[in-house]
């Protein structure tokens, strides 16, 4: 899909501090280019990462929000990503009861070392929220 | 085993006081929480210590005020001070289970009196009636007796009861049947051999369950075809263009579908803390950046909010429906969605105390495609 009026997706990026973040940390180190349209918040754990964060940033009109933690069994707080787990799936439940479109907001595993897909998930996310154009929330004013 | 509580000159309010009575007086427990019957017809939940108190005991009046699970989870909290006694309807019951599992109430030497609930009005409609109403128990049981929808001053009952699918009080200690039961010569009430024994019951002389049976299936069938149309349509107006901010467009920010949960227990609310005391900059900010900003603000977020916080507990009680200002069939919206979001986790709120809650739970091995990339 062509990208309409210089339509550029705005993603913020929740991504946890001993994993993502450095892993993300060592995309910049290893200079590997990948796509400017992602705001990063660093959290300790993603699952201290709140849906509504989530939530708000959709609100606010964000066209993709993208959690990012430690592989299942390598937490740093030993349980804390299976936690966002099941908070993800139920939020991505509610959004899509809700009338929402579920496919903006992702979770993936990325860890301190994997720099490479840190910048194949966010070249991926760019290119998804493109196609799904911008978030109809963008001018949606009477939330 | 069933007893039968007998009933005299066909008052069957007097013989469920008189039952009452009696747990009160045998030491069963210390004091009973029900609603009483206030001079000005006025009905009100109160916990009771004295017998004498319970000739005002009116718990089958089709109304409910408050989800009691709240006051229950106020008499009870970390740990009762008593033995005490509660009766609640299912909904109540539900919620209770699920306050339990939040740590906000205890099921703890807890006597849980459960009464078969053919639906209630809106309490809106019987404060203007109350005359009327104080009439209106033998046709209310007529009704249940048949199983049929209970009619009041050509009102249905609320919303919510005429699509609740589990009228009866399951997890009660001391269940008062009313379908398909003739109530004004015994209520037949299920209670274990060793209360009943206590309480000098004796088993019914009749075997009313076969009929009780077909009532209960007949109701449930009917109620379960008016959740499903009312389900459906809600779900029909969140799939369209407004979604959920459609439909909470009228929304004034009262905050009484929240007060009036059993489920929401917090002190204070997220939104009434300093997090969403914004400053007057960040109201104009939001105004330039979508043309307009709505005020209060954070309307949707809210429900969203409220929706991801206990959505997956909701038993569907429809207090919030009865309480908004604004006629949004807030209860419908929170039951369609926790119902899709609770199936997810194969979870159903209030069927099973010992059943962990969705979110505070966690198996090493599930879901492990999710967080993986396609």
């Amino acid at each position: 899909m062509e990208n309409q009026n210089g339509y550029e997706p705005k993603i913020v990026a929740f991504l946890c501090n001993w994993c993502t973040y450095t892993g993300a940390d060592l995309a910049g180190t290893s200079r590997l280019q990948y796509p400017p349209n992602v705001r990063v918040i660093r959290t300790m754990c993603s699952g201290a990462v709140d849906p509504v964060y989530v939530l708000k940033s959709l609100i606010d009109g964000v066209d993709g929000v993208l959690i990012g933690g430690c592989h299942p069994g390598d937490c740093h707080y030993q349980t804390g990503n299976y936690k966002t787990r099941r908070r993800y799936i139920a939020l991505q439940e509610i959004l899509k009861a809700a009338g929402f479109d579920e496919r903006r907001v992702w979770l993936r595993w990325i860890s301190a070392s994997e720099g490479a897909k840190f910048a194949e998930t966010v070249t991926e996310m760019v290119a998804a929220m493109k196609e799904l154009g911008p978030n109809p929330l963008r001018s949606a004013w009477a939330v | 085993m069933i007893g039968l509580i007998s009933v005299n000159n066909g008052d069957t309010m007097r013989a469920v006081q008189g039952f009452l009575k009696n747990l009160l007086q045998n030491g069963l427990v210390e004091a009973l929480y029900l609603p009483l019957q206030v001079d000005g017809g006025a009905i009100l939940p109160a916990l009771v210590t004295d017998p004498a108190r319970l000739d005002q005991a009116n718990p089958l009046a089709p109304v409910m005020s408050i989800n009691s699970a709240r006051a229950v989870s106020a008499i009870t909290n970390k740990k009762p001070p008593a033995r005490l006694g509660v009766v609640l309807r299912s909904c109540e019951i539900r919620a209770l289970y699920e306050l339990v599992k939040l740590q906000q109430a205890s099921l703890e030497d807890l006597t849980i009196i459960g009464i078969d609930c053919p639906g209630t009005f809106e309490l809106s409609e019987i404060v203007h009636r109350k005359e009327e109403f104080n009439q209106y128990l033998p046709e209310y049981l007529a009704a249940a007796r048949e199983g049929k929808q209970p009619s009041f001053a050509g009102l249905s009952p609320r919303q919510a009861c005429q699509m609740c699918v589990q009228p009866l009080p399951t997890h009660a200690d001391i269940a008062l049947h009313l379908f398909g039961a003739d109530p004004t010569q015994g209520i037949p009430v299920e209670l274990s051999e060793e209360l009943a024994g206590r309480l000098g019951c004796e088993t019914a002389p009749v075997d009313l369950e076969a009929e009780r049976q077909k009532v209960v299936e007949k109701v449930i069938a009917e109620r379960a075809q008016v959740r499903q149309q009312e389900l459906d349509q809600v779900r029909r107006k969140l799939a369209s263009n407004g979604s959920l901010a459609g439909m909470f467009m009228d929304c004034i920010r009262c905050h009484n579908c929240m007060t009036v949960c059993p489920i929401c227990y917090c002190k204070t609310c997220l939104f009434k803390t300093s997090s969403f005391d914004h400053p007057p900059e960040h109201y104009l900010l939001a105004a330039h950046q979508k043309g307009a900003v709505r005020l209060l603000g954070d309307t949707l977020l809210f429900h969203l909010t409220r929706l991801n916080h206990m959505s997956l507990s909701c038993v569907s009680c429809g207090m919030c429906t009865s309480a908004c200002p604004a006629d949004i069939p807030v209860g419908a919206i929170f039951s369609a969605i926790g119902e899709q979001a609770a199936a997810a986790f194969n979870y159903v709120p209030g069927r099973d105390v010992s059943e962990p809650l969705p979110l505070v739970t966690f198996q090493v091995n599930e879901w492990t495609e999710v967080g993986e990339a396609r």
